[in-house]
């Protein structure tokens, strides 16, 4: 998330309305902005703790710089003249230093600084230290600096400042004459500053509070509050934590064999005319699918907060399975929740589950399928919540679930980026992935969000047809709902009541849809599209037989989109497919819908 | 719902019953409210089915379902509420989870609940911190929003639920769904005696309680009782006879 800065405050009035700014900037340097160490001391009595306070010298000495450290106090230093690289280095606290690009060769300046951090600027013209004026943003493309160090300033004002945070991705943007008017700061102009930063949407800064726009939130009974918020601080933490990062990627790696090939698909390739395809394979992990790199994350933030006893609910049986096994790897207890329904159509992994040493409770509510498991999973996590973690296995439930399964599963976006850009030196033209609770999809799609040029394409179950009363398709077809603690799309009749979502595929048979797809749907980032039944069962023979891929049913889904969406391109573009799961699972569905394939 | 304040004052105990609306046929309803009525319960609160009950127990859930298969809605248990002619002479709560709410439109919910007559609403997937949703709707129609406190909220959070709270404060006895249990676990007497200190309104203990034993236990440290599993059960078995001794147990005057 892009912090604030609102720099040159000189009245308590506008240090207050500053109030969610992540940090206040005071001029110490000659300008008309310039305030005393004795002002800006009473300025900061009005700033919250969190805040930061930065000072701004042009070539002061480092006495003057510590007098105002130790006074105001100042939580950072920000240099405007030719200080050198040994008053820097000095320096006790985190030092920007600013630098006034005109060229491409201003911006290859910015590496060699040893400062914190590096703030941009248009040349000034009246006096150092800012001038107001708008540098051209994309002098920094190919400059190659490190976006957490850079902080951009110049002439950014509440009209342009998404612009420059989409073509930047900074650490925070700097503000000073964009909120002021005729030569003084103005209150509604700094509040619409950091509202336009903060309320950024692609910024997605939302998610602080657990919302993505309006879907997402806590919407959970009472007794679940204190477990959602444990689990919102613990995830922060561990979010930030290089021991733990370093912890779930060795698992990763050593366990379930990532990372997982890029495959080019030469022959499906061919056989379209299109686009150049390739597939991300995650049917190559450990347990079959995705499902497991979310699996591992949370079982280890279980551990971290103290708890040994799982919960999950599982629709294919692939969540359950990963689940189960990573409680096995970890000797944890695990209960795993699934509709009667979902047995009967996936007996192989119920018996996976169960070798696992996990132990299967079937659901004969409702459905009896994916979302009627969610619900026991969560009454059984009412009932058990000061011992048990609820491993949920898609991007759904409250918050802080949908932010952490996707960023479990970011590992598929990521992994496919830098090996797009080691294979084809580009990135790609589209993806797509298969939607049920949207975790795989939600984990390709997240680190591509900012890449405007690739068109990102979701695809749902639409079952026996969209216009039947048997499908999945929620973006397609639902409206706005809370279903399991978050707001979101569902699919529901007149009265509010869920309604039962129909897919030939167990993991796609879900009538609601993580809240950071409602939102990406809306705002028009990923398009939504549906898939029947039969459809993704003809996907799943020409998968096989032209790249030797038994696919899931799930991602034969996104498959059959694939090579809609190939006949629209070029061959000079490139498309990639996430293979979510391979089709172990879905062999007996193979056998009994495919008989008397010849 | 002053009267739930002058009850307190005057040293004597709640008994607020739970139905689920339409379980058995939305007709049904005026004669089980009315039956409670003569009871000499407290406070009626009128159950909304939903297809997906994730804070309740199997009875509930149940009777829910058997609700939503005589075709029962908000809508309809709202237009059911404002025919009624006859006397009410308490106050009558709705609770339904948030979904039904939200589709049927928070401000029509709000001005339709005031056209029914009903005093207060709970909503159990509705946190505090979400509450504004609802709150400022129904507020402008004088409905209060009743708030839960539960075995595991914390005390900053405690705190800031009760410093809003409005009409009572409905405590929840377990850590779990609702359901008839065997049990109270002896924590729970000393949660009550904190949430009543702290609360500006009366304190009713709810979910699990189902016998007078349960009743005894914590008497001396609420202001009133909410059962529901074991009225939903009798109501739906024939036998709403067999709860009036628990009905006494609670509303009876006891001398201290
Ligand atoms: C192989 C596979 N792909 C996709 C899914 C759908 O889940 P999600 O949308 O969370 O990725 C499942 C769910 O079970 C699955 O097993």
């Amino acid at each position: 998330m892009t912090k604030v800065k609102i720099c040159g405050l000189k009245e308590e009035q506008h240090v207050k309305a500053a109030e969610r700014a992540d940090a206040i900037g005071f001029v110490f340097a000659p300008s008309k902005r310039q305030v005393t160490i004795e002002q800006a001391t009473e300025l900061a009595k009005h700033i919250p703790v969190d805040t930061d306070k930065i000072g701004v010298f042009v070539n002061a000495s480092l006495e003057q710089i510590e007098d105002a450290i130790a006074r105001v106090p100042l939580t950072m230093v920000q240099l405007h003249g030719d200080e050198p690289d040994e008053l820097v280095g000095a320096i006790q606290v985190p030092v920007i230093q600013a630098f006034s690009i005109r060229t491409k060769e201003d911006a290859d300046q910015l590496k060699k600084s040893i400062a914190d951090y590096v703030l941009v600027d248009a040349p000034g013209t009246d006096y150092r230290g800012g001038s107001g004026k708008v540098f051209d943003w994309s002098l920094l493309d190919g400059a190659d600096i490190d976006p957490s160090r850079l902080i951009v300033a110049g002439g950014l004002k509440p009209e342009n400042v998404h612009a420059a945070i989409m073509q930047t991705t900074p650490y925070m943007v700097d503000v000073s004459s964009g909120v002021e008017t005729d030569g003084r700061k103005d209150t509604a102009k700094i509040q619409e500053f950091i509202k336009q930063v903060k309320d950024d949407s692609m910024e997605q800064t939302i998610e602080k509070v657990g919302f993505f726009g309006k879907y997402g939130g806590q919407f959970v009974p009472e007794t679940l509050m204190k477990a959602v918020k444990e689990l919102e601080d613990a995830y922060n933490e561990v979010k930030e934590d290089p021991e733990f990062q370093k912890e779930y990627h060795h698992y990763l790696s050593e366990y379930v064999g990532r990372e997982q090939p890029l495959t080019f698909a030469q022959r499906m390739t061919e056989s379209l005319g299109g686009p150049k395809i390739y597939l991300k394979r995650e049917d190559l992990n450990h347990t079959g699918a995705h499902k497991v790199n979310n699996a591992i994350g949370q079982a280890l933030l279980a551990m971290r907060m103290g708890k040994r006893k799982i919960v999950a609910e599982t629709g294919a049986g692939q969540h359950g399975v990963a689940t189960a096994t990573i409680c096995a790897l970890f000797d944890l207890e695990c209960v795993i929740f699934m509709g009667e329904e979902d047995i009967k159509r996936q007996q192989l992994n119920v018996f996976r589950m169960k070798l696992l040493g996990a132990r299967v409770e079937s659901v004969t509510k409702g459905s009896a399928t994916l979302k009627d498991a969610v619900n026991e999973a969560l009454r059984y996590w009412v009932s058990n919540v000061e011992d048990t973690h609820y491993l949920i296995g898609s991007a759904l439930g409250p918050h802080p679930f949908p932010t952490m399964v996707r960023d479990f599963q970011s590992v598929i976006g990521e992994e496919t980026k830098r090996q797009i850009l080691e294979k084809e030196g580009r990135l790609p033209d589209a993806i797509l992935a298969c939607v049920g609770g949207g975790s795989n999809a939600i984990g390709m799609f997240y680190p591509f969000i900012k890449d405007k040029d690739v068109q990102l394409i979701g695809v749902e179950a639409a079952g026996q047809g969209v216009d039947t009363d048997r499908h999945a398709a929620t973006l397609t077809k639902g409206t706005e709902g809370v279903l399991h603690g978050a707001m979101m799309k569902l699919l529901q009749d007149d009265a509010g009541q869920v309604q039962e979502a129909h897919s030939i595929s167990a993991g796609l048979d879900y009538p609601g849809i993580g809240p950071e797809h409602a939102y990406l749907a809306d705002i028009g980032r990923v398009e939504y599209r549906s898939i029947t039944d039969k459809e993704a069962l003809d996907a799943v023979i020409s998968m096989s037989r032209l790249e030797g891929i038994i696919p899931a049913l799930e991602s034969a889904h996104a498959i059959a989109e694939a090579e809609k969406q190939a006949k629209t391109m070029t061959a000079d573009q490139i498309l990639v497919i996430c293979v979510s799961g391979r089709g172990d699972k879905d062999m007996a569905t193979y056998a009994e819908k495919l008989e008397g394939l010849s | 719902m002053k009267r739930l304040e002058q009850l307190k004052n005057s040293g004597n105990k709640a008994f607020v019953a739970y139905i689920m609306a339409g379980d058995g046929g939305l007709d049904r309803l005026k004669e089980q409210v009315q039956y409670l009525q003569g009871a000499g319960v407290t406070a009626i609160e009128i159950g909304i089915p939903f297809s997906d009950p994730v804070a309740d127990g199997p009875t509930i859930e149940a009777a829910g379902n058997r609700a939503l298969k005589h075709g029962v809605t908000l809508q309809k248990v709202l237009e059911e509420m404002k025919s009624w002619t006859f006397q009410v002479e308490i106050p009558l709560l709705v609770m339904t989870y948030l979904n039904p709410v939200l589709k049927f439109g928070v401000e029509r919910f709000a001005s339709e609940c005031s056209k029914a007559g009903v005093s207060a609403v709970i909503i159990p997937d509705l946190p505090y911190e979400h509450k504004e949703l609802v709150q400022p709707h129904i507020d402008k129609e004088g409905i209060k929003l009743i708030q839960l406190v539960t075995l595991t909220t914390t005390d900053v959070r405690l705190a800031d639920i009760l410093s809003g709270a409005e009409g009572f404060v409905y405590a929840v006895t377990v850590k779990g769904i609702t359901g008839s249990r065997d049990e109270m676990s002896e924590d729970v007497k000393a949660f009550m005696r904190k949430v009543r200190e702290k609360s500006p309104v009366p304190v009713y203990a709810g979910f699990g309680i189902s016998k007078s034993s349960h009743v005894d236990m914590l008497r001396d440290d609420v202001d009133g009782f909410i059962v529901g599993s074991a009225i939903v059960e009798a109501f739906n078995d024939n036998r709403i006879q067999e709860i009036e001794p628990l009905i006494s147990a609670v509303t009876a005057t006891h001398s201290v």
